[in-house]
């Protein structure tokens, strides 16, 4: 189990910025699209062999060539403000099949990202995942942010576009982020790393098909853009957007029109703590829920 | 080495550079597990040690084969008349890149181990009475023209297609290589539907290279006598059974089936073996 690097680059306090696949690869998308733009040079990975099993093999004449593994990379930037690190991992180490990573190994993979991170001076680490939420795929995505120390909800407040779990009604600040982009923010925390947590806001209805969701990623680059002072071109993830948009239109129109009703509804609602009455009612909300749930249980049945 | 919680050394062997074969109990055709219980059984092969399954499996309950309770087993075998080391296992469900690596440490430490073949089946659109073939695929190009004078397909292409994960004996014969030690992957042909069953006919052929190199003298008249049999089983089902007559006979002509017709040959050829 080790770290392997190709160079090894003279950074000043960089930060560390995180994407791991979860709902949407919302968070993945967006942390690969920043490390793009501000094209970042790769000087590392974490050996993949004990985390993963071979994803790929490639025979030719009969000889084995090559044995692919999902990758792990550290790339470097240093930009006007902040020098960065990022690292992409294209799975989550995953011990029972699962989709996000959880366990020994889940920790061993969060310590050696953050082992890479402290070894270059690293003071905070961002990640970014999915927030499932009462939104309409028509409504543009918030960010929710989630800080791991108390100190840092101050600075988060003030980001564009961004609301606190307290916001959020009914919640009393609680919530679970699950695999490695919440885990490494734990990690983080007891090794003394200031770290946050930047999640898209995904529609509910939509969070099990298994296609992206730009439209999160591009809220949750914007947020990290202005915190690091980095100019973005988000014309890649506008091309992506409006790819997935024509899918999303498309299921749409399959939807018998009763659940579609209730999903417009969600155009008007609203799920975090306000002043003003709510356009729709908690009533509303269940009715809402209880009609997606039934919609897609009966679909998946049917497939 | 010997102090490893995870190897258990009933008797430590006596081998000089012998050839590791391995062969995993869930296999297409039952190919692997039916070698092996063959080459132990006719050669005399003692199973000298075991890799402990903590770690690698999932103790989430048992499964029941044949009526009986089966564990998780990985076991080495020794033969020491033809130097073969013989390892024979439940594939790992956890840790498999520790768990291959395992095998190659035990098998490097006790017998320096320089060469590895690992058994297998390939489930192939073709018909029973067909000749089987073994296609192969070597980590160094110096053991293609051996296997080629064997009779063996060393040309194979194949690149694994998304989602698909390689196998088990594509990753031993990959790590292999990182440790220089030489190996092939032999994959014997077997009708689809045998698949689920024994395919005796791929297992004796697979026993014929086997038998030839390693120059192991072994006689397959029981073989050809449970080949004959599973034949005229066979023959029993397409007589009674006219889909299943016609189906064969399309794979005999070269003629593809649909995918719900090769479904229902492997349904039909699976419970009627199964059942007698």
């Amino acid at each position: 189990m080790g770290i392997k690097f190709y160079q090894e680059p003279k950074l000043e306090k960089p930060d560390l910025i995180v994407g791991w696949p979860g709902i949407g690869n919302i968070g993945i998308i967006a942390i690969d699209t920043l490390r793009e733009t501000v094209k970042a040079e790769r000087f590392g990975e974490i050996e993949p062999w004990d985390f993963f099993y071979p994803k790929r093999i490639l025979i030719k004449d009969g000889e084995l060539k090559d044995m692919e593994f999902p990758s792990n990379k550290f790339y470097f930037q240093r930009t006007n403000k902040k020098d960065l690190i990022f690292f992409i991992g294209e799975e989550q180490p995953s011990e029972l099949g699962e989709a996000y990573a959880r366990g020994e190994k889940a920790y061993q993979m969060a310590n050696l990202v953050l082992d890479v991170g402290l070894k270059f001076g690293c003071q905070r680490v961002y990640t970014s995942g999915a927030a499932v939420s009462l939104i309409h795929h028509t409504t543009k995505p918030r960010v929710w942010a989630v800080p791991n120390r108390e100190e840092l909800i101050d600075e988060v407040k003030g980001y564009e576009n961004t609301i606190l779990m307290s916001d959020i009604a009914g919640r009393g600040g609680q919530g679970t982020i699950t695999g490695l982009n919440g885990l490494l923010l734990g990690v983080a925390k007891k090794r003394g790393l200031d770290g946050i947590c930047l999640m898209g806001e995904i529609p509910v209805y939509l969070q099990g098909f298994p296609i992206p969701y730009p439209e999160a990623s591009k809220s949750v680059v914007e947020v990290l853009a202005t915190k690091l002072g980095v100019k973005i071109d988000l014309s890649s993830l506008d091309d992506l957007s409006e790819q997935v948009e024509r899918q999303i239109e498309n299921l749409y129109q399959k939807i018998p029109s009763e659940v579609k009703e209730r999903l417009d509804q969600l155009k008007y609602a609203t799920y975090t703590k306000q002043a003003e009455p709510e356009p729709i009612t908690e009533e509303d909300k269940k009715k809402i829920m209880a009609d997606i749930d039934k919609f897609f249980k009966k679909k998946s049945e049917e497939s | 080495m010997s102090e490893n919680p995870r190897f258990k050394i009933h008797k430590p062997p006596n081998l000089q550079n012998p050839s590791l074969l391995v062969g995993w109990s869930q296999d297409i055709g039952k190919l692997g597990p039916r070698v092996i219980d063959y080459l132990n059984k006719k050669l005399g092969a003692e199973e000298f040690g075991e890799i402990e399954p903590e770690g690698f499996s999932s103790f989430g309950g048992v499964q029941i084969e044949d009526n009986v309770i089966q564990f998780p087993e990985s076991k080495f075998y020794s033969c020491q008349k033809n130097n073969l080391l013989i390892f024979k296992s439940n594939p790992p469900r956890y840790e498999h890149y520790k768990f291959l690596n395992s095998v190659l440490d035990f098998a490097q430490h006790y017998d320096k181990v320089n060469e590895l073949y690992t058994l297998g089946g390939i489930a192939s659109l073709m018909s029973h009475t067909a000749p089987r073939r073994i296609l192969t695929v070597v980590n160094q190009p110096e053991s293609k023209e051996m296997l080629a004078r064997h009779g063996l397909e060393t040309g194979m292409d194949y690149e694994s297609p998304h989602g698909q994960m390689p196998s088990l004996n594509g990753f031993l014969l990959w790590l292999a290589k990182r440790r220089n030690i030489t190996g092939v992957n032999l994959w014997a042909e077997v009708p689809f539907y045998l698949a689920a069953v024994e395919d005796l006919k791929a297992i004796k052929y697979t026993l014929g290279f086997l038998n030839k190199r390693f120059e192991l003298n072994l006689d397959f008249g029981d073989l050809d006598l449970k080949i004959r049999q599973q034949n005229e089983r066979i023959k029993q089902l397409t007589e009674q059974n006219l889909e299943v007559n016609k189906y064969i006979e399309m794979l005999e002509r070269g003629i593809m089936l649909s995918e719900d017709e090769n479904e229902e040959l492997t349904k039909e050829m699976t419970e009627f073996l199964e059942g007698g």
